[in-house]
């Protein structure tokens, strides 16, 4: 017969009743993300040089650039935030923000973008120089 | 007597994952057991013909969100020692840290799981509680909770400073401390020992015979670790495999529990003896192509992961096979579910630790 009074879970479950809860009161306390955390891909249109680089080290193909058009887009629903394209980008245009991606809500497709969808437009080669 | 069949899983409340079982009954004890391997198979393998060797780590990684960093650093094992890679010594050490806190982090997991099959609600939110924290230090260090992304072939894509790493041993012996009180629990309490005590019992013939793998092997007295092979810089460390005899479900759970505080003893050896300093070197990148073949093992929180790679030296590889643990333990797992009731099948086949989605890749 086993010991009723066994019962190793008690001293937690005392706790538990008078301390505070483990968990937050999510969305009205949001944990601030660390320091080096894997968030969004954030670029900056001034600095780049349209190399292509980026765009050919993404193992997902989210980045597409053209050199031509001086375009530069990313698709935020492919990236995996793998920091290849940080590592690589020669510039410095590319940094990987600690902050999460924004939700993405399906549009209705009738202004021809996919959502989650960014893409910017370099100034013409002459002005850039 | 006329038999049932009962299809266990693809989804069942016991388990997260699509196992494919169907247990043949005679009255409600179990006569027989048909895995199906395949629901969530995702031609993984077959990525390779497809994706460079350089990027197949990224992928490599999400075979399983459980075991993910132990996938990346095996994958890059294997193509380093194709390519006659040297891994700088901190890179190393770093691994090494990583994949004993992954181990931590696995097993947290399925001792939640456990407590959860058997009905002990409260534990298994404390444990799920205490896993958390080791998630967090996977944040702060790799960038990321589940898919880390931190080794590259040739080493590691980011340091840990001396004195963060001593941060996370703080938290970590913290942890193990909070950790100490779930132990007792799981070691004392009567109805956990009622629950598991004696039940699907492995024995160590048995276990040899099914070649089983893991904290399942050694759970039923088999001295089988691949980190005895000293491999990735074990030799280093003072390393003892957990060993328990018994054999039942509840040892299976002994040996995961002692193999926690073990890891943290081994973070702690390993932050002792790695060299200190900021900007040493981390990694060795190789040119070009990988060119032949090998094999790599690695011991995962589960078992033993095989990994097969043949190059051709063109940057796809040939080949790559993941013989994974999980899928090692699978006829030891068919053979302790005949014969038992089957209220008892699904903390049998917990104590396997099952992960499907590396078994079906």
């Amino acid at each position: 017969m086993a010991n009723p009074l066994n019962l190793p879970m008690a001293p937690r479950a005392l706790r538990n009743l008078f301390s505070r809860p483990a968990t937050r009161r999510y969305p009205a306390e949001v944990r601030p993300r660390f320091e080096g955390a894997r968030g969004k891909i954030v670029f900056d249109v001034e600095t780049c040089n349209f190399c292509t680089l980026c765009a050919r080290r993404c193992p997902t193909l989210a980045i597409t650039v053209s050199r031509e058009e001086r375009t530069w887009s990313i698709e935020h629903l492919n990236c995996i935030a793998c920091n290849a394209c940080v590592e690589v980008c020669a510039k410095k245009s590319l940094t990987m923000s600690k902050e999460s991606r924004a939700v993405q809500v399906p549009g209705d497709g009738s202004d021809g973008r996919r959502p989650g969808r960014e893409e910017w437009h370099g100034p013409a080669p002459e002005a850039a120089s | 007597m006329k038999r049932t069949v009962i299809p266990f899983g693809p989804q069942h409340p016991v388990l997260p994952e699509p196992l494919v079982l169907d247990l043949i009954l005679e009255d409600e004890r179990v006569v027989d057991a048909v895995p199906t391997i395949g629901y969530i198979h995702r031609g993984l393998e077959m990525m390779v013909e497809k994706v460079e060797y350089t990027e197949m780590g990224f992928v490599v990684e999400r075979i399983c969100g459980i075991c993910s960093f132990m996938h990346g650093m095996g994958y890059c094992a294997a193509i380093e020692s194709i390519m006659d890679v040297e891994v700088p010594e901190r890179a190393r050490w770093l691994r090494l840290i990583w994949a004993e806190i992954s181990r931590i982090q696995s097993h947290l997991l399925w001792l939640g799981l456990a407590a959860d099959a058997f009905g002990f609600e409260n534990l298994f939110m404390q444990v799920w509680r205490m896993r958390e924290e080791v998630l967090d230090i996977f944040e702060q260090t790799t960038g990321g909770r589940i898919i880390h992304s931190v080794n590259r072939i040739g080493g590691v894509k980011r340091d840990i400073s001396d004195s963060e790493l001593a941060a996370i041993l703080a938290r970590l012996e913290t942890l193990g401390r909070d950790f100490g009180t779930a132990t007792r629990v799981f070691a004392k309490d009567p109805s956990i020992a009622h629950r598991l005590g004696g039940v699907g019992v492995l024995t160590e013939e048995e276990a040899r015979a099914v070649d089983a793998v893991g904290p399942m092997a050694r759970a039923s007295g088999v001295v089988m670790d691949t980190r005895l092979s000293g491999a990735h810089l074990y030799d280093r460390l003072d390393f003892e495999p957990v060993i328990e005899t018994a054999g039942d479900c509840l040892a299976r759970v002994l040996v995961r529990l002692r193999e926690v505080e073990q890891s943290i003893d081994l973070i702690r050896q390993a932050i002792d003896r790695m060299p200190k300093g900021e900007g040493l070197p981390l990694d060795n990148r190789p040119r070009g192509n990988p060119q032949g073949e090998v094999f790599t093992r690695l011991e995962q929180p589960r078992g033993e992961v095989l990994y097969y790679v043949k190059a051709n030296g063109t940057k796809f590889l040939e080949r790559f096979r993941a013989r994974t643990p999980t899928f090692a333990n699978i006829p030891a797992m068919i053979k302790l579910v005949k014969g038992c009731d089957l209220a008892d099948v699904p903390n049998i086949i917990l104590t396997i630790d099952p992960c499907i989605s590396c078994t079906e890749r």
